[in-house]
């Protein structure tokens, strides 16, 4: 059976996600600080979430996340279960107090989104390219690096600590053994480190 | 207790059948007579509140709710036994609402070190800190931090244990302006945190940027949003841009008055007090300008048909009358409307109630005198009385003999509900003092900054942000700091620990 390659790609990221799951206090950089006694983390719903990635991926605010290439996905497609409002059809006025089931789904699936929509238009436009640029020959350490800082700087905006920096190395060498070193195989790479940061609770909360 | 011999001779099936039977009879008992029955106390509500002011579930508003010593009313929860056996004992039952009210002090009292819920935690320090006296597995939380994580904490990325300015205006550019801030103005923020002053004065000053953004008071914005629950609007009726299939009036002349009481140099009492009538002349960026008297005309269904001296705010509005009073003569929605969107009391879970002397009359024949009726009636009704002159759909005005009209069809002495009523236990003589007194209200200041709160912080005050809450509530009211100006309030309720500790 022939395995479609959107599905392919999503459970290669769930896949390879797991080498990059992280102990509750590894997101965190520099020195680690107790866990708040009283935790107030807000989620940045979806209209925060795609205005934050389509400033830091330099892609239109309109044209960053479309369902079926027509719908919005935090103004009309997953408008609720994004913390949205809708008080004048489904007279819905304050965002749901508790996230629905279909919350991280739909967070999930904006994630793969947008990113597939980056790495799509860097590889359309290389001269361009925000996150997905090819190694001139294998890539290295030094690719998977310059790769890291872009992530960081462009979906969280700082940089990454030597921890952090350690694992992405890794998830990215793991996924290599999958996707391969071709350019294709990079720019998957690319598309599901970006997807990991992209749906990360520092991403998604504040 | 005999009950046990019961359950030896006729086992648990059968005892959980006389179990059943004798709940029912007293369910039954409870309707049908007031011998013995368990009565819930409508005042109780009120009357704990000015007992115990501190208490956490009065720093959010001024009554509590029926569970603090119910289950469902009239049932009592173990709390409320305690104060039951102890509220003036040998006296015949049920005492007038009177003997209940004076002997709720010292019952409650009597209670204080008891400790109903067997946690190990008296009676008064849970009601005090927030958790519940009745419940063994709710207990005061603590959020202090020990003195070895405060130096790790602060030390860290973010200072879990105190306050933490560069979270602050994390949280300010994305509550507020709808976005993270960029790297580099993180990276400028964090430059300036040795100097207090400094980021303070940084901190102030994107706080003031955001405030004037669309996305804080544009269309759809989040003012616009916070004030969905208060102007309830229903396209199908609009009027105006956009008109729905029956166009009776236009909601967003009411979004506007919204934001703009609650932007600038404002005073926010304006939501029910104001005359004004307020046009949004531009959305990018956001402005607004009072409609003068004499354009009013020309806006038909979307203009303000009420005489400019009876007007009080978003509640005698041309969209307010008509989705809330409609046709009513004695328009009881309208009120409770009011009464819960702007005081933030909710008649339907017998939060506020003051029951006024002789009431309700019914005077529309609604049956609203019965027993089971008149125990928010007597507080509705009186309510309701100063906005029994305001036509609801159609005409939107103020008309004295408004009454008149519906004798037909609802009794001749319909014409005899007074204009003047009761809030609070107060007596006004119409809308203007009903809607002087509301604004006045702590009621009225701990609304408006719940609903802040809730928007900022994320969740409703919790027992840990009980000094800081009162401080906000009493701060918007004080004519020395915040003196109604929402924006002032805003610019300390993100200096506070509830807001800026992550």
């Amino acid at each position: 059976m022939r395995i479609p390659a959107p599905i392919a790609l999503a459970l290669t990221a769930i896949l390879s996600l797991s080498a990059l799951a992280l102990p509750p206090t590894a997101a965190r950089a520099q020195e680690a600080a107790p866990a708040s006694p009283d935790p107030r983390v807000k989620f940045k719903d979806g209209e925060r979430y795609l205005r934050d990635l389509a400033e830091s991926l330099e892609i239109p605010r309109k044209e960053i996340c479309l369902e079926l290439s027509r719908y919005d996905c935090a103004d009309k497609a997953f408008r609720i279960v994004l913390g949205g409002v809708d008080p004048y059809e489904i007279r819905i006025m304050q965002p749901l107090d508790q996230a629905s089931l279909a919350s991280p789904i739909a967070f999930d699936r904006v994630a793969l989104q947008v990113c597939s929509n980056r790495v799509a238009r860097d590889k359309a436009d290389p001269a361009t390219a925000v996150l997905f640029k090819p190694a001139a020959g294998r890539p290295d350490a030094a690719w998977r690096e310059a790769l890291t800082d872009r992530l960081y700087d462009r979906i969280l905006r700082r940089g990454a600590d030597a921890a952090e920096r350690q694992r992405m190395a890794g998830f990215l060498e793991g996924l290599e053994a999958r996707t391969g070193r071709s350019p294709k195989g990079q720019a998957d790479q690319t598309l599901l480190a970006c997807f990991a940061l992209a749906s990360s609770a520092e991403a998604a909360f504040y | 207790m005999s009950s046990g011999g019961v359950r030896g001779r006729t086992g648990p099936v059968a005892w959980a059948g006389v179990a059943a039977a004798l709940g029912l009879s007293v369910v039954a008992a409870g309707l049908a007579g007031p011998a013995n029955r368990a009565v819930a106390k409508p005042p109780a509500s009120m009357e704990f509140c000015k007992i115990y002011p501190t208490a956490h579930v009065c720093a959010a508003s001024p009554v509590v709710n029926c569970t603090t010593c119910h289950t469902v009313p009239p049932a009592r929860n173990l709390f409320g036994e305690q104060v039951s056996a102890n509220l003036a004992p040998g006296a015949a039952r049920p005492l007038s609402d009177a003997d209940f009210v004076a002997a709720l002090p010292a019952a409650l009292k009597a209670v204080e070190s008891l400790d109903a819920d067997g946690d190990g935690i008296p009676n008064l320090a849970e009601l005090i800190a927030g958790s519940q006296p009745e419940l063994a597995s709710s207990r005061p939380t603590s959020a202090s931090c020990t003195p070895g994580q405060a130096r790790s904490a602060a030390a860290g990325r973010w200072n879990t244990c105190g306050y933490d300015p560069a979270h602050a205006y994390r949280k300010v550019t994305l509550d507020v302006c709808g976005r993270s801030p960029t790297r580099a103005e993180t990276e400028a923020f964090r430059q300036l945190l040795p100097s207090e002053s400094a980021w303070r004065g940084a901190l102030a000053n994107r706080l003031d940027q955001c405030l004037r953004t669309p996305y804080w008071l544009g269309v759809n914005g989040v003012l616009w949003n916070l004030a969905n629950a208060k102007i309830n609007p229903v396209d199908s009726i609009k009027a105006g841009p956009r008109a729905g299939s029956i166009p009776l009036a236009d909601y967003e002349w009411d979004y506007n008055l919204f934001a703009w009481l609650n932007t600038g140099d404002r005073d926010v009492r304006g939501l029910l007090t104001g005359q004004d009538f307020v046009k949004r002349t531009s959305d990018s960026p956001p402005t607004f300008e009072p409609v003068p008297e004499d354009g009013m005309r020309a806006l038909r269904q979307a203009g303000q048909t009420v005489p400019r001296d009876k007007r009080a705010g978003m509640i005698t509005t041309r969209w307010f009358t008509t989705v809330n009073t409609m046709f009513t003569p004695i328009p009881r929605t309208t009120a409770a409307a009011a009464y819960r969107q702007y005081l933030g009391l909710d008649l339907a879970r017998m939060q506020g109630l003051h029951p006024a002397v002789s009431e309700p009359a019914d005077y529309d024949a609604k049956g609203v005198a019965a027993p089971a009726c008149a125990v928010c009636h007597s507080t509705l009704d009186p309510l309701t009385y100063p906005f029994t002159r305001y036509d609801g759909i159609i005409r939107n005005n103020y008309n004295p003999n408004r009454l008149k009209n519906f004798v037909r069809t609802d009794g001749p002495r319909v014409v005899e509900a007074p204009e003047a009523g009761e809030i609070f236990g107060q007596k006004v003589a119409n809308l203007m003092e009903w809607s002087q007194v509301a604004a006045n209200s702590d009621a009225f200041a701990q609304k408006v900054v719940w609903d802040y709160w809730k928007l900022m912080i994320g969740r409703e005050p919790g027992p840990a942000d009980q000094a800081e809450f009162t401080l906000m509530w009493k701060g918007l009211k004080a004519q020395d700091k915040f003196n109604y100006r929402t924006e002032r309030m805003l610019h300390a309720l993100v200096l506070t620990e509830a807001y800026g500790r992550p």
